[in-house]
């Protein structure tokens, strides 16, 4: 289950974006979020999520795009716990 | 000198607020002048009782969601009250904008940001607290919105601070380096850590149980500190040349101003250098003492900082002291400290516009220490007030005092 959907109501809670009017495969930067609101996202989903990102390149800039990596990192850390 | 020139006469052609009264200027003289209180308990978790001056701020006005991102409050009141200045003088129209300057006071920059950031258990610090947090952010963010691109510079003299950008801003229209400026400071220092810091500093007021609001006393025998509040003032100058041309409203003339180092202590004020920045004010507005009708004093309300001022002041005037009449409004809306100097020369504006003197309330037995002709009742009237003075005397020892004129 992609965490896509929870990150379009994280942007919409923490900034008035419309999920409706966000296109997951279009330009974060156009949709006015800019790098340094980028890189204050990025802390939020870490806080919402409980994990630690890895480094993200400033190129990427789809909320799709993010959404594949925020999906690897959980599902890397459900993996873990079953494990133990 | 034969065809010596005189320096052109700046004038003040803008208010903007976001205060602990409120954000219409008129209406906080009104508050002001009726000796209302902004200060109330706040964080009742803290082991000592404290008391703020706190401002009711909509910051939907001025802000959407995203725009807030990484923007401390302390710029968030800047922009405001800047733009509701600019509002009020009209002061960027048909101007190119590298001939405005902007002069910005701040003591402690986005102090918020950086208590927020160090407070978090697991040492999670929020990647925007930097530029959240640095002091120059105020006027950057006031810069950006207006694309200011002339001079644009920010005053840490902590209590100084925008009186001291007010003077800077006059000297930069007078000399012809900027058309128009706007100049002012801001200040958000109401956070549990910074208040605790203050409080461990032993100058925070002590807390008045049954009546908190009226825990700071300036120049009262019981006085016991000040109460610090939150808030952004700006003002507009400009040559008087420049306002009549194109029908700007005068509120006033700054038709003075000094400025001085005690350079003797980090906290402890000093005689000396107050009356330095008091003299070169009367001398460059060419006023007597006696011609000055109203001061609205620095007055912390410390037990030292007062006596220390009531001293200066009279050093300065002498025999005409008692027909000085003197008050602190910080007894109603706090101690802005970057902003203080900004708000306080509001109000000496508007005190002069009315011709009417704001109290110096709470002071239940003037202390005989400071003899000066305290404005002890809310409401008066002084119908011939034709120059009035606002003084700023700052930790770190920066003196700086405003005359302005009515126009």
């Amino acid at each position: 289950m992609s965490c896509l959907n929870e990150l379009q109501k994280l942007i919409q809670d923490k900034y008035d974006v419309d999920p409706t009017k966000l296109d997951v495969n279009g330009s974060l930067r156009e949709a006015g979020l800019d790098s340094l609101t980028m890189v204050e996202f990025l802390f939020a989903v870490e806080d919402h999520y409980g994990i630690t990102l890895p480094e993200i390149p400033p190129t990427m800039d789809r909320l799709a795009e993010l959404a594949v990596v925020v999906d690897g990192v959980l599902a890397e850390r459900g993996n873990g716990a079953a494990a133990a | 000198m034969a065809g010596a020139v005189l320096p052109p006469k700046v004038v003040v052609t803008g208010l903007g607020l976001m205060s602990p009264h409120g954000d219409d200027p008129q209406g906080v003289f009104d508050r002001v002048m009726a000796g209302e209180s902004a200060a109330r308990p706040v964080f009742p978790e803290l082991a000592k009782p404290a008391v703020a001056a706190t401002v009711d701020f909509d910051e939907s006005r001025w802000f959407s969601k995203l725009q807030l991102a990484g923007v401390d409050r302390v710029s968030r009141l800047a922009v405001a009250a800047a733009d509701l200045a600019i509002r009020d003088a009209a002061v960027l129209d048909g101007i190119d904008p590298d001939q405005v300057g902007l002069y910005v006071g701040c003591g402690m920059g986005g102090g918020g940001s950086l208590e927020v950031a160090y407070r978090n258990p697991q040492m999670r610090v929020p990647p925007l607290t930097i530029p959240a947090f640095m002091p120059n952010a105020p006027a950057a963010h006031i810069a950006m919105r207006h694309k200011l691109t002339g001079p644009v510079l920010t005053y840490s003299v902590a209590c100084a601070s925008s009186a001291v950008a007010l003077i800077e801003a006059a000297k930069a229209v007078q000399r012809g380096e900027v058309e128009r400026a706007i100049a002012g400071g801001s200040e958000a220092l109401v956070m549990p850590g910074i208040t605790i810091a203050w409080q461990a500093m032993q100058t925070l007021a002590t807390v008045d149980a049954e009546a908190p609001a009226t825990s700071c006393r300036p120049f009262s025998a019981d006085r016991s500190g000040f109460v610090i509040g939150e808030g952004a003032a700006f003002l507009v100058l400009e040559t008087e040349a420049s306002a009549r041309a194109r029908g700007a409203r005068i509120y006033a003339e700054l038709s003075g101003w000094g400025m001085s180092c005690d350079a003797s202590h980090l906290s402890k004020p000093d005689v000396t250098g107050q009356t330095k920045a008091l003299r070169a004010a009367l001398r460059q507005a060419g006023a007597q003492p006696a011609d000055i009708g109203y001061c609205n004093a620095h007055g912390t309300a410390t037990r030292v900082g007062d006596v220390v001022e009531a001293q200066a002041l009279a050093a300065v005037w002498g025999d005409a002291l008692p027909g000085l009449k003197v008050s602190s409004t910080k007894a109603l809306h706090g101690h802005l400290v970057g902003a203080a100097g900004a708000l306080e020369a509001i109000i000496t504006v508007l005190a002069l516009q009315r011709r009417q003197l704001p109290p110096n309330m709470h002071c239940r037995q003037p202390d005989p220490e400071c003899p000066l002709t305290l404005v002890l009742q809310p409401g008066q009237a002084q119908p011939d007030l034709e120059t009035a003075m606002s003084s700023s005397f700052a930790f770190g020892g920066t003196n700086a005092v405003l005359i302005f004129r009515r126009h």
